[in-house]
């Protein structure tokens, strides 16, 4: 009868061995070149590596603005399998709605502690509503209608989108940069840690982020809203027949994720004291960056993705040159698509139709 | 061959040379293991059908053999050939053609463009001949064209639906477009997947009659999967039996009906 | 089965073998109009120079027509093409190398002047290369990704070309100190079009450039045309409807995906060094993210795939952004009694039309039989999807 499967051949190419290690690793090793070439470098200039830590702090605060932006995007991507290219100009006018609701709400820098906290809560909860229900009229008005026509129709309808959105931004407040008064004194050093200073931006970001992060997680988890999200994304008619109003829950997916953006949008405005109409496009190709490179539908991926990103486009910043941080950043999410398109906490997707 | 190997072909009945041996295929997706060692050989011109309860593992086996997925073990060979790590569309030059169990047409593709996309491997036209179109490549097209509404003609499908675009098709007729489409490429092994799925008795009846004059006027051979026992029993010079992605059973198909490992999996232990 | 899904259906497939009279009659007239159109205007008139640039952009949409509306890969960042071919203009076709001293084809005035001067009939073709080449690099990433994916992958493609276009002054991400593209200032002065028997193109009189652009644009036509119905163009409809099936028939997807994007740069590429000439100038600015939305807007327009469809969407487009808006629309806001200049309102106006099209006619102008059957069947799986919830 038969014998056991003694010598088995593994026919497994080469290749395709090579391939899944480049896979697991190769994404990593790629995001760890730039800090590990330039930590090198400072131990050979300076001695020690605090301008690189400094660099990672300045990273992490950053990279806390595109976390926000990116689970925005991960969100409805995981939902509808949409790029919501409008997301990160919808997070533009975030950050000029905090900015005109500062002059409205007469805070200016000798606002005293009291005072500027309650008034920067009250601007923080409007600007997320205000990007909450723009985002959630967005999809009922331009994406909700060609849910089911080909991909290439919602995603042209959201470039659209985007291009109303930066008009908006441009009429409002022009074309240049506008400066944001320096409410919080955002580069006010608090403390330094082991030769990094943290400021007052920074503490900011962390102080925003990480509440919204958490209550967001946990809702997503815990809630029966969050379920039928959740459910929704996995199969559509399946939840349909479970008697989950799809239309409700993805609605909903959109108002939260506009939240996130507006307060994206203020911690913005106080962290860099600057908006301007088109900060949105960079902004949105690099928090969806930090999505995909997450792995896109995964919401600790989105925030995990943000940080990571925010980290290289600050090592960028600081050591390339601003000017070439988006083709950097850029650079990187087509090396994430080439090496592990899912993403660092994505599934792998299925081999063959 | 070893001793071992002398002992594995002695066991098997009589054949003729194979045109399709797999040799341990094994196919594992992270934790699961859908395919497991499965060796097997397709004899040339011969009709030989897979059967098995439903998860078995035989559209996963049929994948592995066109190349669609790469297998975690084990090895391919088509006429001679070790295709293992072949892709698909290298597997259809060498001769091997497919249908698939949800009919994958071009949807909006009429019959005949369905048949002549089958027929591509088989064509010449460079990108520049494309463009510039020489009389060969006019030749080509033309020949191709013909090609196409005669194996149309050939399944079965009346011609005043070869340019109708292929959706719009009865289910019979999208089948036997499917056929006629695989066909296209001169293969020397045929792999339909589930082929009198959606049938009533006389059809199937039909498409067997069909298969067995495939085998014979053009020398293919032909591997199915099946479900209908009738068509199994009635067409197949051989049967391999699948369960839990391990063969359990093969031979001559009366033999494999009265095997108890076969009955066993398809109604369960009994007693 | 739906009002909406039956107003797609059309049983009968196009047909390969040649239209009906009427529309080759159609396009033959066309086509003579075309050539007899300058004579109606002055040589140096404005109406000319839109004319020209109009076909420039039916060049570029027919190029990426390749790629989206044939292959169905969703190309964004089709601006890079552009750029490579109007850089290699700019590179060969100037006094830019003013330390080098090569002339090939080029008249008695441009032989002397330092620099590159090759004749554009010559950049014509390295320009195809160099773009093909480059479409090829950026295709391959994107093979095993899906629909939305490619989209995003080609964007970023195109920025990163944009950002280097605009930064490589002085070096490239801060290597060298190179002076690659000169920035926005950008390389200019370009040498003019200098066509054999010919008398040398003016930027006064605009008539020969006109008739170039449009001897370029019945190829690239043709070129469409033959590919369409060609053995690549059925392979392009197959891996556009199921890359599964396709490669399952023998349809080599990964050279057949390549040819894809190879084939639209290319003729994007021959595009942009025509148009660099034109304008004599060639600067980052020309290379922004908007003009692979314009691009792509005029082939949605004009019905994705639909050869003709896409000829009509690029003359609209082009002549709805030069003329309508600036010239036509600017005075009504003042005639109304607001006071705002309109061309503010230029890219706001494009996102709503772009809405517009896609909510009400995402089939496009004329629209391509096959993707009409496409939008027919998504449209009738909603549908059946939404019956089944009610």
């Amino acid at each position: 009868m038969e014998s056991a499967s003694v010598t088995a051949r593994p026919s497994r190419a080469r290749a395709d061995v090579i391939r899944e290690f480049i896979s697991k690793y190769g994404l990593f090793a790629v995001l760890l070149l730039l800090p590990v070439a330039y930590g090198i470098q400072d131990l050979r200039d300076d001695g020690d590596l605090s301008r690189l830590a400094t660099n990672m702090k300045d990273g992490l605060s950053n990279g806390a603005i595109w976390a926000l932006i990116a689970v925005g995007y991960t969100l409805v991507y995981g939902i509808i399998e949409l790029i919501n290219f409008a997301h990160g100009d919808l997070f533009m006018l975030g950050s000029f709605v905090a900015f005109s609701l500062m002059g409205t709400v007469g805070l200016t820098t000798s606002t005293g502690g009291i005072a500027l906290f309650f008034g920067l809560l009250l601007i923080l909860l409007i600007s997320m509503m205000a990007c909450g229900a723009l985002n959630t009229m967005i999809e009922r008005v331009g994406y909700r209608p060609l849910r089911s026509a080909p991909k290439l129709a919602p995603l042209i309808t959201a470039v659209g989108f985007s291009f109303i959105l930066q008009n908006v931004g441009l009429l409002w407040l022009g074309g240049s940069h506008h400066g944001v008064p320096d409410l919080i004194e955002s580069q006010h050093r608090l403390f330094t840690i082991v030769g990094v200073p943290f400021t007052n931006g920074d503490i900011l970001a962390l102080a925003v982020t990480a509440p919204l992060v958490f209550v967001l997680v946990n809702f997503i988890n815990f809630s029966r809203i969050g379920r039928a999200m959740r459910a929704t994304a996995q199969d559509p008619q399946a939840a349909r027949l479970m008697g989950i109003s799809v239309d409700t829950t993805i609605s909903f997916t959109f108002l939260l994720g506009g939240l996130m953006a507006g307060a994206a949008g203020l911690i913005y405005a106080l962290y860099q004291t600057d908006v301007w109409f088109f900060a949105g496009f960079t902004a949105g190709l690099i928090a969806f960056t930090a999505a995909v490179m997450g792995g896109i539908g995964n919401l600790m991926g989105a925030v995990i993705g943000g940080l990571i990103i925010g980290i290289i486009q600050q090592i960028s910043d600081n050591r390339i040159g601003t000017e070439w941080t988006p083709a950097i950043v850029f650079a990187y999410l087509v090396l994430i698509m080439v090496f592990r398109p899912q993403g660092i906490l994505g599934e792998q997707t299925r081999e063959a139709g | 061959m070893t001793t071992a190997e002398h002992e594995r072909e002695a066991a098997l009945p009589p054949r003729g040379p194979a045109i399709l041996e797999t040799d341990h295929l094994t196919k594992q997706f992270g934790g699961l293991t859908a395919v497991d060692g499965v060796s097997f050989r397709v004899p040339e011109h011969s009709i030989v059908s897979i059967i098995g309860p439903n998860g078995a593992g035989k559209t996963t086996f049929f994948n592995m053999l066109t190349g669609l997925y790469k297998p975690s073990l084990g090895r391919v060979i088509f006429d001679g050939e070790d295709v293992t790590t072949k892709r698909p569309d290298q597997i259809t030059a060498l001769g091997v053609a497919r249908t698939f169990q949800n009919i994958r047409l071009f949807g909006t593709m009429s019959a005949v463009e369905n048949v002549l996309v089958g027929q591509h491997a088989r064509m010449k036209a460079s990108v520049f001949g494309s463009i510039i179109r020489p009389p060969r490549v006019r030749r080509e097209e033309k020949d191709g064209r013909e090609k196409a509404r005669e194996l149309l003609a050939y399944v079965g499908v009346d011609k005043r639906r070869f340019d109708d675009v292929a959706s719009y098709l009865s289910y019979g007729d999208q089948r036997r477009v499917e056929i006629a489409r695989a066909l296209a490429s001169d293969p020397k092994l045929l792999l339909l997947d589930e082929p009198t799925a959606g049938m009533n008795p006389q059809e199937s009846e039909r498409l067997t009659g069909f298969m067995r004059k495939l085998r014979d006027e053009r020398e293919l051979a032909i591997l199915l999967i099946e479900h209908d026992m009738k068509v199994v029993m009635g067409v197949s010079e051989e049967v391999t039996v699948l369960d839990h992605g391990e063969k359990i059973s093969e031979g001559e198909p009366a033999k494999v009906r009265s095997d108890p490992k076969v009955v066993e999996a398809y109604l369960g232990k009994q007693g | 089965m739906s009002a909406i899904a039956a107003r797609f259906r059309e049983v009968r497939a196009p047909g390969a073998a040649g239209g009906p009279l009427a529309g080759r009659l159609l396009a033959t007239g066309a086509v003579l109009f075309a050539i007899l159109l300058p004579f109606g205007f002055d040589s140096g008139s404005g109406f000319i120079e839109d004319c020209t640039v109009a076909l420039f952009y039916v060049v570029m949409a027919l190029g990426l027509n390749i790629v989206v509306g044939f292959a169905g890969l969703l190309d964004l960042g089709y601006v890079a093409f552009f750029a490579f071919g109007a850089y290699t203009m700019g590179w060969f076709g100037s006094g830019w190398f003013n330390s080098a001293d090569i002339h090939i084809g080029v008249a008695e005035q441009a032989a002397r002047l330092p620099g590159i001067h090759l004749n554009w009939l010559l950049i014509l073709p390295l320009a195809a290369l160099i773009a093909a080449f480059m479409g090829a690099l950026l295709g391959f990433p994107t093979l095993r990704l899906r629909g939305d994916y490619i989209a995003i992958v080609t964007l970023a493609f195109g920025e990163i070309v944009h950002t280097t276009a605009v930064n490589s002054d002085e070096g490239v991400f801060g290597i060298g100190s190179f002076n690659l593209t000169n920035g926005r200032a950008g390389i200019t002065p370009v040498d003019k079009i200098d066509l054999p028997l010919v008398e040398r193109f003016t930027s006064l009189e605009l008539r020969p450039w006109y008739w170039t652009a449009l001897g370029l644009a019945l190829f690239v036509l043709f070129v469409n045309v033959r590919l369409r119905d060609s053995r690549l163009g059925r392979a392009w409809v197959a891996i556009r409807e199921d890359e599964v099936a396709a490669i399952s028939m023998g349809v080599p997807t990964v050279r057949v995906k390549l040819l894809a994007y190879a084939l639209g740069a290319a003729l994007g590429g021959m595009a942009g060094t025509f148009y660099s000439s034109f304008v004599n100038t060639v600067n980052a600015d020309q290379f922004e993210f908007s003009f692979s939305i314009f691009v792509l807007a005029m082939i949605i327009l004009g019905g994705l795939g639909s050869i003709w469809g896409v000829v009509l969407g690029a003359i609209a487009l082009t002549f709805i952004n030069n003329r309508l808006i600036p010239d036509v629309l600017n005075d009504v806001p003042s005639k109304v009694g607001l006071d705002f200049d309109l061309t503010e309102l230029g890219f706001g106006i494009f996102g709503f039309l772009l809405v517009i099209m896609m909510v009400l006619r995402p089939q496009g102008l004329i629209p391509e039989s096959r993707h009409k059957a496409e939008l027919a069947a998504a449209v009738e799986e909603g549908e059946l999807a939404t019956e089944a919830h009610a």
